[in-house]
């Protein structure tokens, strides 16, 4: 065995095999959107989800793209919803809140 | 796919043309296609099941936060006595449910607070969207199916 191969065998081998593995371990972690962690602060645009109306077709609203439900606007963009609503308020409100 | 087509520019937008497909931005980076899939079957499933309309609101409550939640609510749309609205502040650790007139007879106080309390055990734990997904659940089950939505 000459000195070539001996660097090959024991020290290129066991090199490329660690490297390949810590590849595999750190490179699919990489992609990973932020989780949300309690206590984290949160510094998100809000979003408002509504569900789709029952006439509309399901899988329609899926074909375009769009995974989430159809979003209401909820900060200053969003007069058009509150003109839209003047009638009954729905009071008197339920409901419950919760912390964690 | 179409990444040979992409190779030679067609650009023919001008200031006032809508974005092309490529140009558009990623839509949310809040969550995954995949977590925004189960948060639309969720919420159009609940609604759908129970005749009530359910929306969702994550965001900042700002400090009164059931006083900001009630504002919203009533911006909410649609049939308000018959509405709920979810509304959850990840940054405060909150969530508020409100339900209109007609909803909480449905959908008592005390089957509101035990949705609440399975969802504050998933947030707590950071799973927003599984939660969220069984307070959901949780709530349509309480609130039931009601007999004119029964197919004869």
């Amino acid at each position: 065995m000459t000195v070539v191969e001996t660097i090959l065998v024991y020290a290129v081998a066991p090199l490329a095999v660690f490297l390949l593995l810590a590849l595999l371990t750190l490179v699919p972690g990489r992609r990973r959107r932020p989780r949300y962690k309690p206590g984290q602060p949160w510094d998100h645009e809000p979003v408002w989800y509504a569900p789709h109306e029952a006439g509309s077709g399901h899988d329609s609203a899926h074909a375009d793209g769009h995974g989430g439900a159809r979003a209401l606007t909820a900060g200053h963009g969003g007069a058009h919803a509150l003109t839209a609503a003047p009638q009954a308020t729905g009071r008197p409100h339920g409901g419950a809140r919760g912390t964690w | 796919m179409t990444g040979a087509l992409e190779v030679t520019s067609h650009d023919t937008a001008t200031r006032d043309t809508a974005p092309t497909r490529t140009d558009e931005s990623v839509p949310d980076s809040l969550f995954s296609y995949r977590e925004l899939l189960r948060l639309d079957e969720a919420l159009t499933m609940s609604s759908r099941e129970t005749g009530l309309r359910f929306t969702l609101y994550i965001g900042d409550l700002g400090p009164q936060t059931r006083a900001r939640a009630e504002e919203l609510f009533g911006r909410s749309g649609g049939d308000l006595a018959e509405s709920v609205l979810l509304a959850v502040s990840p940054g405060q650790r909150v969530v508020e449910v409100v339900t209109g007139a007609a909803a909480s007879r449905r959908l008592p106080d005390r089957a509101c607070a035990l949705a609440v309390l399975s969802m504050t055990n998933s947030f707590g734990s950071g799973d927003l969207v599984g939660g969220i997904v069984n307070g959901l659940r949780q709530l349509s089950d309480q609130a039931g199916h009601p007999r004119h939505l029964r197919p004869h």
